[in-house]
């Protein structure tokens, strides 16, 4: 069965425009890459049928979603989407539960390899099931939305820095399962993120998202080798003492000189180097000492 | 029954065909007033607050002359079901609709505008179509807006006088409310009975707003399950 996602057009915003013209195969896991504000959540907008004002052409499977006029498009309700959003949006005065449930009694397709009781036991929320949404952490929340994308049973699957908001443990943990379940359900997967190495486990190809724009399309591992050799060379080493570290918050507190800045530490520390060194131009150096603070 | 007893019967009735009625006609108007970007929204949110300052008597009066028999409307509606809309239960509760249009929009808008577009897009993104967004997302979400819209228009309509006077009169049985009772209690220098039924007022006003501030300051029950 084909699983072509077209998208050709653009969305125009007062400082931002999103040019697409992109026709992949999800038959492997696709990872979409880019700083803030290149376009990649509304990138899954438009997909979603989330964004009225794109112009231009959506299909996927070969069924057309959105062709330009609006009133010939298929509504997001009719999509099949698992989205999971940043922030989690869950349902506000419902319980987990009963966010579960509005995503199961919805569901299109009942038959699946994982079933609701796997899901809550491994995605930790059994503790929680009759917790109010309100209440839950922002780890939690987006557990929950995971949830439920999964159990909308979908035939295309849309994250969105959906592990963001949880601990590193936890989010080790849920990759894990997601390399498991994601081949084993067989839902094609669009995944955005900021993770050099959650994009290096979850996708297969990779896009990468620049102002709007396709700037690289391929296989993840050799778009991110690619990446991390462009910014080793570029990097300008500079020695920084590690300060102090939060795990719970994955940052660090690091001494340049006189300075003192705060990053934020990826969950591996094989990548800390690379994310360091494009997130705040700081250069191979810190590697020993921040080992030897974090072990 | 009694002069008084059918009064407090006839306010009972109009204040809650008014409230009922208003439900489902608000509903659409206060959703689009709180979703709506459109330049003529301000327009429509202004006229919907008229009667909140405008005198009774001027819209009893306008009332009258919109719906009187000799009026365009007034003359269809005496064409379809043979009664008139001035001086009749069914000409109040026309007046009273609008009358009270802003106790049960204003809260109802409120509501709705706190229903964040975010949450009604996951709701579609996990297949629901937009009548069920509408039944299990948002009316959840603005069960206050409807107590408070209801209790506010049932009270309001209760006490409702100057444009009662003006469009219904004072028919007993027909458009004798306990406002316009009590008047003519006081004109007749009955006090004792203007005494029962205005304490009876009091007392049922107050009521009507400790119920609103009781609950609309607290949470709904977590839907479960």
């Amino acid at each position: 069965m084909s699983r072509q996602l077209i998208i050709k057009g653009s969305l125009r915003r007062a400082r931002f425009t999103l040019d697409l013209d992109l026709d992949v195969d999800l038959s492997k896991p696709l990872g979409i890459l880019g700083a803030t504000g290149a376009g990649k959540t509304t990138l899954l907008r438009v997909i979603a049928g989330l964004e009225r004002d794109f112009s231009g052409r959506v299909e996927f499977c070969g069924e057309v979603w959105h062709d330009g006029d609006h009133f010939d498009r298929v509504p997001t309700h009719q999509r099949g989407l698992g989205v999971v959003f940043q922030d989690g949006r869950l349902l506000p005065g419902r319980t987990v539960e009963s966010n579960l449930a509005f995503a199961q009694q919805r569901a299109r397709n009942v038959n699946a390899a994982v079933s609701y009781e796997a899901l809550t036991e491994a995605l930790d929320l059994n503790h929680l099931l009759s917790e109010p949404a309100e209440v839950l952490s922002g780890g939690e929340r987006q557990r929950v939305a995971l949830a439920r994308a999964l159990l909308a049973r979908p035939r295309l699957l849309l994250l969105d820095e959906p592990l963001a908001a949880n601990d590193a443990d936890h989010r080790q943990q849920l990759i894990g399962y997601l390399a498991e379940w994601l081949p084993a359900e067989g839902i094609p997967l669009v995944y955005v993120s900021h993770a050099a190495h959650e994009l290096a486990q979850l996708t297969r190809q990779l896009i990468v998202l620049e102002r709007g724009s396709v700037t690289a399309q391929g296989e993840t591992h050799v778009l991110l080798e690619a990446q991390s050799e462009a910014i080793d060379s570029v990097a300008r080493p500079v020695a920084a003492v590690v300060m102090s570290t939060d795990v719970e918050h994955s940052t660090a507190t690091l001494q340049l000189d006189d300075d003192v800045a705060e990053a934020v530490l990826p969950g591996e520390r094989v990548l800390l180097q690379r994310e360091l060194t494009e997130d705040s131009g700081l250069g191979p150096a810190l590697q020993p000492q921040s080992d030897e603070n974090e072990g | 029954m009694s002069g008084d007893l059918q009064a407090v019967w006839l306010t009972a009735l109009l204040a809650a065909t008014t409230t009922l009625l208003l439900v489902p006609l608000a509903s659409p108007l206060a959703w689009w007033l709180a979703r709506s970007t459109s330049p003529s929204r301000s327009v429509i949110e202004a006229v919907v607050a008229m009667p909140l300052v405008l005198p009774p008597t001027v819209l009893g009066f306008y009332l009258l002359v919109m719906l009187n028999p000799e009026s365009a409307v007034g003359s269809l509606w005496i064409e379809l079901t043979g009664d008139s809309l001035t001086f009749s239960f069914s000409g109040l509760v026309i007046a009273s609709i609008i009358y009270s249009l802003p106790f049960m929009v204003q809260p109802l808008q409120a509501a709705f505008r706190a229903v964040p577009e975010s949450v009604l897009e996951a709701a579609a993104t996990l297949g629901a179509p937009p009548r069920d967004r509408w039944l299990n997302v948002v009316l959840p979400m603005a069960k206050r807006g409807y107590l408070t819209g209801c209790v506010l228009t049932f009270a309001h309509t209760v006490g409702e006088f100057g444009v009662v006077l003006m469009m219904g009169g004072n028919i007993p049985g027909e458009t004798r409310v306990l406002s316009i009772a009590i008047y003519e209690h006081v004109e007749t220098l009955n006090y004792d009975a203007a005494h029962v039924l205005a304490l009876g007022l009091l007392g049922f006003s107050f009521l009507s707003l400790w119920l609103v501030y009781r609950y609309a300051g607290h949470r709904f029950e977590v839907v479960r399950g």
